[in-house]
């Protein structure tokens, strides 16, 4: 089930937290993300889209199955290990942005770089090359408060890029935007995504889940059906092809006794 | 991380809060800067007195009767109990060349060509052999018996028209009399000759003990209150002597002290009678008097200093202070810098970085403030400055040990963030 060509799989993945009564916010979970793939997640809020994107983004561990990210398996990694692994293969692009706001546009795209070591004329090089390609060759010395929010998550996406990640984990990117801006923005992803990279994009609004090439739908912590979409965006629905479906039909409570 | 990078990146933050990195500094310059001031100025008093003993001075014992518990410097606890004969009958020993007492004369003001000037620290009535010769820029010893007196540069200079030898001086005393005095000489400095004196630079005048002491003398010193009644014929008691050995030698110095010790605590002298059980007779020279001096001086320095360094204790405490506030208030960027891949240790290393160097800063801005104000405090009581250069490296190791201990817990704190919860942390 653990392919090579896979920037993740996640194998019968379950999630279990323990406030008073145990919620399963992940519950059996099986899920492959291609590299090169353009993945959406959608489903209503509570439905565990936040702790998938955890454990993918290699913030935290899963109680039981495995997940594989750029061909390491998370569970088995101590916490160092993870924020390496976390560090090189995977690139976050969140709702707000969140770039360090007194780093100028190329300090924050080169800020991945810095703590895997790489020296500082690399590092310019490689952040400069990155603005230029998502436009702001003219902002590399702004602050984040000089630019547009926009431009922002243009500087968000170029650092996600920075490490040559296996994926780029997006996080309802285009929230704080306007329509206009939300376009620019999602039309760049495209761009890279047709360069080859790999992106999982957590959102709630259809039209941008149509981008991808398919839609995963999640509802209370399962996989309810993975629609996939042809190039040209079009909805092309296919219920109940969950790809490997251990996850779909097993009794949900009674398994989980604690976290690791 | 290469460490470097951490101090680039916590120099960038530590300027993105200006005010409050000044501020937070404070702490650590003051108590350095008081930690050094202190020291610095405490060497360079030390310096000032030790080289200030001429070698002449070095064959004078200094002498007094006190409870010998007393603690303190020359004088302390120290009682009238040396008459005039005692004096003569010290002189007459083999092993002594000379004795006599001292004392100060309270008076008012001194009168020269018809101007007057306050005379703050009074009259020195002593020996003549008390003006050492090598001192004298002009003229010669007082006599014993005579109305002569010596002068210091200073009195002499502080008239309009400079007093010289020969002159006649009118010096009013506390007592309401006056005195007229011929000048038989001038000293070159205008310092104290004797530890007995101090060692500030005053106007002085030198009288022979008889018979001014003898006529001014009051209270216990005049020997006439009913427990001192023995005293025959009323003379004047001395509270302090000078015994003089034949040469500065330190085991000629021994037995001259021996002998004058045993002389005046033997029933030959008037002073044993009042010596009794709890009075011991010390002798000392000016080496040795100055060394329990240095050894109060050391007292009070050390503990100036453990105030300063309670300072510098508060001044790290702000430190830590402000690293915690800090850290809370950069949780989402530690939430970033994690989900980008920063370990635990590049935060720690960054967070401590920050408080390093604001300690460092600290140290070095207080060293320079603490090196200055000693300055300034050596300047303005004329003391030749004195830099502990190795109190300097150790300013700059308290800056450093300040930041690391101030800096541990908050930058601990830091490391430990759950990413998860910092990135959604508003
Ligand atoms: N840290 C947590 N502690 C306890 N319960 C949590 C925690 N995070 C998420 N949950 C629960 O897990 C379920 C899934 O949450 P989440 O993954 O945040 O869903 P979504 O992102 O789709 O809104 C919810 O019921 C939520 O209350």
């Amino acid at each position: 089930m653990e392919s090579p060509a896979d920037a993740v799989t996640m194998v019968d993945v379950r999630k279990t937290y323990h406030v008073g009564e145990p919620v399963h916010a992940l519950d059996g979970v099986s899920l492959s993300i291609p590299r090169g793939s353009y993945t959406a997640i959608m489903g209503p809020s509570g439905s565990g889209k936040s702790t998938l994107m955890n454990l993918v983004g290699c913030l935290d561990t899963p109680t039981a199955g495995s997940v594989s990210v750029g061909g390491s398996d998370i569970s088995t990694l101590d916490e160092r290990e993870r924020t390496t692994v976390r560090g090189t293969e995977v690139g976050f692009v969140f709702q707000t942005f969140n770039l360090m706001p007194r780093l100028t546009a190329l300090e924050n795209v080169a800020l991945p770089q810095l703590f895997q070591g790489v020296s500082r004329a690399e590092r310019i090089e490689r952040a400069g090359g990155l603005l230029e390609r998502v436009g702001l060759g003219d902002r590399k010395d702004h602050l984040p408060k000089e630019l547009s929010g926009g431009q922002r998550q243009r500087v968000a996406l170029a650092r996600a890029l920075v490490n040559d990640p296996a994926l780029v984990l997006a996080d309802e990117p285009t929230g704080n935007l306007d329509t206009e801006t939300e376009a620019e923005v999602l039309d760049l992803f495209e761009e890279f995504h047709e360069a080859g990279t790999t992106l999982v994009v957590v959102t709630h609004e259809r039209h941008v889940a149509e981008r991808a090439d398919r839609i995963v739908h999640l509802l209370d912590g399962e996989i309810e059906r993975i629609e996939q979409l042809d190039g040209a965006g079009e909805p092309e629905s296919e219920p109940g092809t969950a790809d490997g479906d251990q996850g779909a039909g097993d009794e949900p409570a009674t398994e989980q006794d604690g976290d690791r | 991380m290469r460490p470097l990078e951490s101090l680039r990146l916590s120099w960038r933050s530590i300027r993105g809060h200006r005010l409050r990195s000044g501020l937070t500094t404070l702490g650590v310059i003051i108590g350095v800067a008081a930690v050094i001031a202190f020291v610095a100025l405490g060497a360079s008093l030390q310096a000032g007195i030790i080289g200030d003993i001429s070698p002449d001075d070095q064959r004078n014992l200094y002498g007094w009767a006190a409870d010998p518990d007393t603690e303190g410097g020359p004088l302390a606890g120290a009682q009238f109990v040396f008459t005039q004969d005692d004096m003569d009958g010290v002189s007459e020993l083999d092993e002594v060349e000379a004795a006599y007492g001292y004392a100060t004369i309270e008076a008012q003001s001194v009168t020269y060509g018809g101007e007057t000037q306050l005379q703050g620290d009074g009259l020195v009535a002593a020996g003549p052999s008390y003006i050492r010769d090598t001192s004298l820029a002009d003229g010669r010893q007082f006599e014993m018996g005579a109305n002569e007196t010596v002068i210091n540069a200073a009195t002499a200079e502080q008239f309009e028209e400079n007093v010289s030898v020969g002159d006649e001086l009118e010096v009013q005393t506390a007592t309401g009399g006056a005195e007229t005095l011929t000048v038989v000489g001038i000293t070159e400095t205008s310092e104290g000759l004797s530890p007995f004196e101090g060692f500030e630079a005053a106007p002085r005048i030198y009288v022979p003990t008889d018979p001014f002491y003898e006529r001014q003398a009051v209270g216990p010193a005049a020997g006439q209150d009913g427990e001192d009644a023995e005293a025959e014929d009323g003379g004047a008691l001395f509270l302090a002597i000078v015994v003089e050995a034949p040469t500065a030698d330190q085991d000629d110095i021994d037995t001259t002290r021996d002998a004058a010790i045993a002389y005046l605590e033997s029933d030959e002298s008037d002073a044993s009678a009042f010596l009794g059980d709890d009075l011991a007779v010390t002798l000392q020279t000016s080496t040795e008097l100055l060394q329990q001096l240095e050894d109060v001086l050391g007292l009070l320095q050390n503990f100036i200093v453990g105030i300063a360094a309670i300072s510098l204790v508060v001044g790290s405490i702000g430190i830590a202070n402000i690293m915690l506030v800090s850290v809370t208030e950069r949780t989402r960027e530690i939430g970033i810098m994690k989900a980008v891949g920063a370990q635990n240790r590049d935060v720690l290393g960054l967070f401590l970085a920050e408080s390093v160097i604001l300690g460092v800063i600290g140290a070095v801005l207080g060293t320079i403030l603490g090196v200055a104000a000693a300055a300034l405090g050596a300047w303005y009581i004329d003391l030749p400055l004195v830099y502990p250069l190795e109190y300097v490296a150790l300013a700059i190791a308290v800056g450093i040990i300040v930041g690391v201990a101030s800096g541990l817990y908050p930058a601990w704190r830091a490391a430990r963030t759950d990413p998860i919860d910092a990135l959604r942390y508003e």
